[in-house]
């Protein structure tokens, strides 16, 4: 009895303790960001930064392994009443805080802040962070889709390497010219081929999403939604989404130049590409902190092909958001010019994951780095005015869940075109219904 | 006892291959490309996973945190859900009846459903960012569940044994303290198990509760790892190998512990 006594006392004691411990100074503020363990190193490097340049304001770092994580963490504090001060959020998933004023507009504090200003950051990533004609967060990097290749492959095959103005058909060719047996003899990975057991090395990597499938539509001068403002559906069954949809399907049906699922589970296509068994990958910004530790070949970048007739990119950008329920908001709106302003764009894309939002930043050698893989990281500049972005909704993370299933049953399945622009409508519908916009 | 055999034959069939596959997969080389089927042995054998897994994933402080966190909830969570089980022996009929449909009303709520309410109580106590949190269900036995087993077992002792008692003006204390955790030790091994492995992989509290990276649990820290990419799963089945073992000699433990009580009951009946 004595000792039930004394291990209840020990609980409530380090209860009290904590209590203590938790009485927030105003001086420190809480970022909620995600990202596996090297790029959470990154956040931490700015964090310590700031803490050093803005003489003991102090930010506590929380931080979630993946979107799910954070958004369970911020949904739950938001609803308990004490969320973060500022977390760092996509703008394809911030909607939907956006929606239910859980964010607080800067619009003001822009206006009077002598350290940023809005034109210093890339308009297209700006926009996608209003709503409702208010500026809600302030983006740090402005990513588009790029083509990463392994040019010591390329040239083991002899094949010519991606440039600047090339198309969708090149695309095809290059990755069937590129698609080999263990041997290096070309060989095609498609099913009535025995699909990928012949093959060693598969000439493109690409995710079956809405959002790598969408720059192909816009770049046919094409929408997939009825309206871009206020979408209600998807619109696929319509040209150009249809053919753009039919030709992406195509790469693993007809040509079989991509991996099929089953090899996607055993090693996705980052880990493929770093192993040297991938010859391109469709991807973002995001890959290339990974790409930084290949040391076995030769890495660079090229530009998305033309699908249609106009370049067409699809913007990747997070931003930091101030939430409306912090009670720090001064010292919150005093680390976001800091991390948005010249210095801490810096730290964040010496870790070569961002490209950074601030226009003078991405274009100095912080970036441009001739010394760091991509040599040619201007690809991503020049991808920033044809950049265009997914509609404002805030079910927008739900319909991109729905989709995901049924295109990779498309890619990989090869299910009915007809049946998947079907199903990709109506399930998506009442998704749309339930969304609010700005 | 051929019976017997048949289903721990069973059991470990079920139960090894998955636990065999992941100490496999922890000893591969990180960074390699990841084999196309199961390999029992990694060729080449390498524990570079280990030290990345404990450095990357900061599993000596998240190891450090759990096992507080288990240290303190466990024998907590098993007196309180012994106490309230010997309680409702004790209780009229009628009140006992209304605790257990409570508690099994309790069992069927889910945990994500009281994680807002929850939240906004412990912010109230100034207790977020701290570990209280992952404790503090032990004051209410952890689960629902462990109360109504404390109550079947006590219940199971004959009740001459608890007017025997009375009789020796026992108070109710003494009697569930003297006599009736002895005679329920196996369940209390069988209890404090299972409280162990409900504490050690609670993932949804200390995600929800815990902001500092250094009050990091290891459920968390293994969160962490399963980011990385596949070439680097063997760190991520590393750290989920040294995260298995303390759940692993719990159960040992307890096993033993509850066996030999058995063994020593069945001497006495013959």
């Amino acid at each position: 009895m004595r000792k039930l006594t004394a291990i209840l006392a020990t609980v409530l004691l380090a209860a009290g303790c904590g209590g203590a411990e938790t009485a927030a100074t105003p001086q420190t503020i809480r970022l909620l960001v995600f990202g596996a363990p090297e790029e959470l190193r990154a956040y931490r490097t700015l964090v310590d930064a700031y803490a050093k340049a803005s003489s003991g304001a102090q930010v506590q770092l929380v931080e979630a392994s993946d979107r799910e994580d954070l958004i369970t963490r911020l949904a739950t504090s938001i609803a308990g009443g004490s969320p973060p001060d500022v977390f760092l959020m996509n703008y394809r998933f911030y909607g939907q805080f956006a929606a239910k004023n859980a964010v607080e507009p800067l619009d003001d504090r822009l206006a009077k802040s002598t350290v940023v200003k809005l034109a210093d950051l890339y308009p297209q990533a700006t926009e996608a962070f209003q709503w409702q004609g208010r500026q809600l967060c302030l983006p740090q990097n402005v990513s588009s889709l790029a083509v990463y290749y392994n040019q010591t492959l390329f040239q083991k095959f002899g094949v010519a390497e991606p440039k600047n103005g090339w198309t969708w058909n090149d695309l095809v060719t290059t990755a069937t010219a590129m698609t080999r047996n263990a041997s290096g003899a070309i060989v095609r990975g498609t099913e009535s081929e025995g699909g990928g057991a012949r093959v060693a090395v598969y000439g493109l990597g690409v995710e079956p999403t809405l959002i790598r499938i969408a720059p192909l539509v816009w770049s046919a001068g094409g929408q997939f939604v009825d309206d871009e403002r206020k979408p209600t559906r998807l619109t696929f069954e319509a040209s150009p989404a249809k053919d753009a949809l039919r030709d992406f399907v195509a790469l693993r049906l007809a040509y079989g130049v991509v991996p099929t699922d089953e090899e996607i589970e055993a090693e996705n296509d980052e880990a493929r590409f770093s192993n040297g068994r991938l010859a391109m990958l469709l991807s973002s910004r995001r890959v290339t902190t990974t790409f930084r530790t290949v040391t076995d070949f030769e890495w660079d970048v090229a530009p998305m092909p033309m699908y249609g007739k106009q370049q067409a990119g699809i913007l990747h950008s997070d931003a930091y958001c101030v939430t409306s329920g912090s009670k720090a908001k001064d010292a919150a709106w005093r680390f976001l010019e800091y991390a948005i302003g010249a210095e801490g764009q810096r730290i964040v894309a010496a870790t070569g994951r961002t490209v950074p939002s601030n226009v003078e930043v991405s274009r100095s050698p912080a970036f441009l780095d001739p010394a760091q893989p991509p040599r040619n990281a201007q690809v991503f500049l020049d991808a920033v005015p044809t950049i265009r972005r997914v509609p404002t909704i805030s079910t927008w993370p739900e319909i991109e869940d729905a989709t995901g299933g049924i295109l990779e049953n498309a890619l990989y399945r090869g299910d009915k075109l007809d049946d998947v622009i079907r199903q990709l409508d109506e399930q998506t519908r009442p998704i749309f219904a339930r969304g609010a916009t700005p | 006892m051929r019976l017997r055999t048949v289903g721990a034959v069973a059991v470990v069939a079920v139960f090894l291959p998955p636990l065999l596959m992941l100490v496999a997969g922890s000893l591969r080389e990180p960074g390699l490309p990841p084999p196309p089927g199961p390999r029992l042995v990694p060729d080449p054998l390498s524990t570079e996973g280990y030290t990345r897994a404990v450095d990357l994933g900061g599993l000596v402080r998240a190891g450090l945190n759990s096992a507080v966190v288990a240290a303190i909830a466990v024998p907590v969570s098993v007196l309180v859900a012994s106490l309230a089980g010997f309680a409702m022996t004790q209780l009229p009929r009628r009140v006992t009846t209304a605790v257990t449909v409570a508690s099994l009303a309790a069992l069927a709520a889910p945990a994500t459903a009281l994680l807002v309410p929850r939240f906004a109580l412990f912010r109230a106590l100034g207790l977020t960012d701290t570990l209280a949190p992952l404790v503090a269900p032990a004051l209410l036995a952890t689960s629902p569940l462990y109360p109504l087993v404390f109550y079947l077992a006590f219940r199971a002792l004959p009740a001459d044994l608890y007017d025997a008692c009375r009789l020796e003006d026992l108070s109710p204390l003494r009697t569930w303290w003297r006599v009736g955790m002895p005679l329920v030790r196996p369940v209390t091994a069988a209890v404090a198990a299972l409280t162990f492995v409900l504490t050690w992989s609670n993932f949804l509290d200390p995600l929800v509760y815990v902001y500092d990276r250094e009050l990091f649990t290891l459920p968390l820290a293994l969160r962490s790892l399963s980011t990385l990419d596949p070439t680097n799963f063997p760190v991520f089945l590393a750290g989920a190998v040294l995260t298995t073992i303390p759940p692993l000699v719990v159960f040992a433990l307890a096993q033993r512990h509850a066996l030999r009580h058995l063994r020593l009951h069945e001497y006495r009946e013959t």
